[in-house]
């Protein structure tokens, strides 16, 4: 089940917070970093979703942000429509795939799942890597942003652009606490801890699987379309199952389940690969050992264990506090 | 195109359902035994085939190189076994997932510290090096010896899990490892015995592969996804998942190049996604 | 650990080869793979590049930033704007895969900061897409096969089975080479595009090959697909002899691929065995400071150095001079008589038809034959 805590409202500020003053007042790459981390960090949000509330691991994450950048690019560049129809519609190519994946893949669970993704995931990504018309391979290119001038906003400024996108992150992360907290959220949570049971109170789980994965779609469709806005140019490596292995590694390594934990995860991650590659060209090593150790400190993810210790050091200042104990101990039946 | 063409294929098909399987059952019976999704074994594979090159640079020897390198990728196992593999058995798999990716990391930038970025080639042994013509066809004799190879294993892994004690043990740890341990079976040693075997095999697939196919730093992360594929659409934890799951891709990759060029890359996905939609425990599933 | 950190500052400022010049008059950023598939062309084409500067004497003149694009698009773009926005560079060089290149290409149009292409053979990149900010000194994929289908015609060969990745370089390579082949008179039976960077397993294409019956195989293939499938088609005993693009038996492979690789014959821009005073220097020199025989790819950065420092002698000291000055280099390098056509802002360069031969126990290059001054025709290019 999900809550949100004091705690995690508390995170999601101050990771924000970071985000946004790093790319006011850091260089220009400091603003491209943060619209990466942004990127990374509505996938990562959109995964959990499903992954940590629904039990779906999925490994087409990447897909379905690929599947909506092409769309908005296609429609916008290769047939002229305005970017906001552009957009609209990728978001909802991307929430028709995923949604499909879902359904046909309800009955599948753990590895096997995580394999069914994978295998939807690579074939968009074989579509979209043969398709002349689409540039194959090379890509395509000839994208522009949204003019939001009405607004008085110039997203050709870089940091016009990076504060959207930490803006966007955050109505993403709004908009999942809210389905999570609804009725539907609760549902969800249900099938994740057992499936038969909810199935025995006459609970169409496939068809909720389907939506939980829709709504995450509509999420990661986000992110695909902030991507094809900030590169300008979209190419198959968007679909690839690498980048939703990364997407996986970014919401264990914050923390599954906590919603706000892969936030953390994707800053961390991106901040500790630029940084490193600056001076080593092995910087996937130090990641390695990075992950290794942040699973072997506990293995709850690096905000998981910040709130099992917060809440273990206020406990006896505020016993009344029940609920927190309860949903880590259910969080390690999650994982089981 | 006439039979011996077919022929030819089939023996190619052969070929790599072979390599596939030596990859997959070690995968797959360290997942039914342990319930551990080792997602580096693709990375001990890769360093089969550097450790045999090195070996057989430094000796000459190809065949000193292909029985040492299953032995020193054995001693990693055991190595990660002990650091790493044992505490995450009860880590739950999206722990086990981060460890195991960690060690994918890890594992490339060594070997490219230690072998440099450009891909590397080992030499067929002479004995092995020419072709071998019969029923109207030749064909290359390494490649002959990895079917024999594979069959080999393939047998002698059915004899010792279907005939033997420790078969007996192994299949009894798979069904319910909890019982097993209380019907006096030392399930912690027989898990590391398994995992070792496991290792020896993605070693003994690496050293064997590396005459055919090169050795680059990004030979393991490619083989991972069809090693996860055939264990997946064969079920995982059983033999005769891995041997009917590395057949078919076999076969299927093979003849999908032949006849359906254009469809070949996507070939294997959607009969992946095929087999799990309408079963989705895989083919054959170690526990009913 | 503050001691740590700073030893660390210094490792990581030799590692990526950060120069601390008197004064620097020129700011030049490197755009390479340094991790990934193409690890080791962006290496070997940095190396080319230092060498070149560094043999000049004039490394206090160049600050060098390099970048890693792990040949990835979106990631080389990044680095790109990195260079061009907050390090102010003057000039960028780099780029293996077309892939990244198609991803700057519209950044560096409009930046109007000049990119010196190292490998990037994409044919589209001097043709429709050329800019005139977008040079490139290494090869168009067009290029490097065109001469090599009407030399075979020419020299009797007359039907052929063409294989190559299914991706947009293979495609390109295939099909410069196949329109040069019919148009003098060849005959192209069948040809086939395996699945990019899956394809490990050569031989059911190999026996398709031989049974389409033609005269000789035309592949392109490079690094670990090149090794592959060399070892296999020799594995296979294949009597239809093996020809193609040139990387297939680059001297950074082929000793990987051992005696298989013997016989083949393949046309490329650049063989180390070429017997002219430029090539024979610059061997002896990279062996000396390497000690390793250079590839393609080290002359690729050698001689984007040398454009580079020839631009600035002729009066190239912010971006706009060194875009202006770069069509005008023309030099005798390694590789023979180089220049930029101003018309496509492509390489226009000898073309080498070689054979591997085993020489003294190793796999060297032997000349077969020269095609002066392979010039692209202006498709479509509009400064």
């Amino acid at each position: 089940m999900f809550y949100q805590t004091h705690l995690r409202s508390i995170a999601l500020i101050l990771a924000l917070g970071f985000l946004a003053i790093y790319a006011s007042f850091g260089s220009y790459f400091a603003r491209e970093i943060v619209v990466e981390i942004t990127i990374l960090a509505i996938l990562a949000i959109s995964l959990d979703f499903c992954a940590g509330f629904g039990g779906m691991v999925s490994l087409c994450h990447g897909a379905i942000m690929g599947i909506a950048a092409y769309v908005f690019t296609i429609m916008g560049v290769k047939l002229g429509w305005p970017s906001l129809p552009s957009a609209t519609l990728g978001l909802l190519a991307a929430v028709l795939f995923s949604g499909m994946v879902g359904w046909v893949t309800a009955r599948t669970s753990g590895i096997f799942f995580i394999m069914a993704t994978l295998a939807f995931g690579q074939m968009a990504y074989t579509f979209f890597f043969k398709s002349r018309w689409l540039g194959g391979d090379d890509g395509m290119g000839g994208i522009s942003r949204f003019d939001l001038s009405w607004l008085g906003l110039d997203l050709n400024d870089a940091l016009v652009f990076a504060l959207l996108g930490v803006g966007v992150l955050f109505l993403v992360y709004v908009v999942a606490s809210i389905l999570l907290r609804s009725g539907f959220g609760r549902v969800l949570c249900g099938i994740h801890s057992n499936e038969n049971r909810m199935q025995a109170m006459g609970v169409n789980t496939a068809k909720h699987k389907a939506l939980a994965m829709a709504c995450s779609g509509f999420m990661a469709g986000m992110a695909g379309i902030i991507a094809a806005q900030h590169t300008l140019y979209i190419s198959p490596e968007l679909l690839i199952w690498t980048v939703s292995g990364e997407v996986l590694l970014v919401v264990i390594l914050g923390g599954i389940g906590t919603l706000v934990g892969p936030v953390i995860g994707a800053i961390i991650l991106i901040m500790m690969k630029h940084e490193l590659s600056n001076y080593t060209d092995y910087w996937h090593m130090i990641v390695g050992v990075v992950l290794i150790l942040a699973v072997l400190a506990g293995g709850r993810g690096v905000y998981g264990q910040i709130e099992v210790w917060l809440e273990a050091f206020f406990k006896p200042q505020a016993p009344k506090e029940p609920k927190e104990p309860t949903e880590s101990k259910e969080k390690e039946q999650d994982l089981a | 195109m006439d039979a011996s063409f077919w022929l030819l294929q089939c023996l190619n098909a052969m070929q790599y359902s072979m390599l596939l399987f030596l990859l997959s059952i070690g995968l797959t019976v360290i997942f039914g035994l342990m319930h551990f999704v080792n997602l580096a074994h693709a990375s001990l594979y890769m360093l089969g085939a550097y450790f045999g090159i090195s070996v057989s640079a430094m000796t000459g020897q190809f065949w000193l190189a292909f029985m040492l390198s299953p032995i020193i990728v054995t001693c990693i196992g055991a190595v990660l076994y002990f650091t790493l593999i044992d505490r995450m058995r009860g880590a739950g798999p999206m722990n086990q997932v981060l460890v195991t990716f960690g060690l994918i990391f890890v594992i490339l930038d060594l070997v490219r510290l230690g072998w440099g970025d450009i891909a590397l080639g080992l030499e067929a042994p002479a004995e092995l090096s020419h072709t071998v013509s019969f029923w109207g066809i030749s064909y290359p004799a390494y490649r002959l010896f990895i079917i024999a190879l594979g069959l080999v294993v393939m047998i002698s892994m059915w004899v010792v899990l279907r005939r033997t004690q420790i078969g007996a043990m192994i299949r009894a740890s798979v069904e319910n490892a909890d019982m097993a341990a209380s019907l006096g079976i030392n399930v912690g040693r027989l898990f590391f015995l398994v995992f070792c075997f496991g290792c020896a095999l993605a070693g003994l697939a690496g050293v064997a592969a590396a005459p055919i196919f090169s050795a680059t730093t990004t030979m393991g992360i490619t083989i991972l996804i069809p090693t996860l594929i055939v264990v997946v659409i064969g079920g995982l934890g059983s033999l005769e998942g891995a041997i009917t799951g590395s057949l078919i891709i076999g076969f299927l990759e093979t003849f999908g190049a032949v006849l359906l060029p254009s469809l070949s890359a996507v070939l294997t996905y959607m009969l992946l996604a095929a087999v799990l939609v309408f079963r989705p425990q895989g083919l054959i599933p170690a526990r009913g | 650990m503050k001691s740590i950190l700073k030893n660390l500052v210094v490792i990581g400022g030799l590692a990526v080869g950060i120069h601390m010049p008197a004064f620097a008059d020129t700011k030049v950023g490197l755009v390479l793979p340094y991790t990934g598939t193409y690890a080791a062309l962006g290496n070997a084409i940095t190396e080319g590049f230092n060498m070149a500067i560094d043999e000049a004497g004039r490394s206090d003149e160049f600050t060098i930033i390099t970048e890693d694009t792990e040949a990835k698009p979106p990631v080389g773009l990044a680095k790109a704007r990195k260079l061009v926005l907050q390090d102010k560079v003057d000039v960028m060089v780099g780029v293996v895969s077309s892939g990244v290149l198609g991803a700057m290409r519209d950044f560096v149009h409009q930046a109007e900061v000049p990119l010196i292409v190292a490998n990037a053979g994409n044919n589209l990149a001097t043709g429709e897409n050329c800019s005139p900010y977008i040079v490139r000194v290494s090869f168009s994929n067009g290029q490097i096969n065109r001469p090599m289908g009407t030399w075979m015609a020419e020299n009797g060969v007359k039907t052929v089975y063409t294989l190559a990745p299914d991706y947009s370089a293979g495609h390109q390579m295939i099909s410069s080479f196949s329109a040069a082949f019919t148009a003098a008179g060849g005959e192209v039976l069948g040809s086939e595009f395996t699945p990019f960077g899956q394809t490990k397993d050569f031989g059911p294409y190999l026996a398709n090959a031989q049974a389409s019956g033609a005269e000789a195989i035309f592949v392109f293939y490079a690094g670990g697909g090149a090794i592959n499938f060399v070892k296999q088609y020799g594995s296979f005993d294949i009597k239809t002899p093996l020809y193609g693009s040139g990387f297939l038996t680059s001297p950074l492979y082929v000793a990987a691929e051992g005696e298989a690789a013997i016989g083949v014959r393949a046309s490329l821009h650049y063989i180390p065995t070429l017997e002219t005073p430029e090539n024979k220097a610059f061997v002896e020199a990279f062996m000396a400071r390497y000690g390793t025989m250079p590839s393609e790819y080290s002359v690729q950065g050698y001689d984007a150095g040398l454009a580079l420092m020839a631009a600035v002698d002729q009066g190239g000291t912010d971006s706009q001079s060194i875009a202006a000055a770069l069509p005008k280099v023309s030099y005798v390098g390694p590789r023979g008589a180089l220049e930029i056509d101003p018309a496509t802002n492509n390489i226009v360069q000898n073309i080498y038809v070689y054979d591997t031969v085993m020489e003294n126990g190793a796999l060297t290059q032997k000349l077969i034959d020269t095609i002066s001054s392979v010039r692209d025709d202006v498709a479509g290019c509009q400064m």
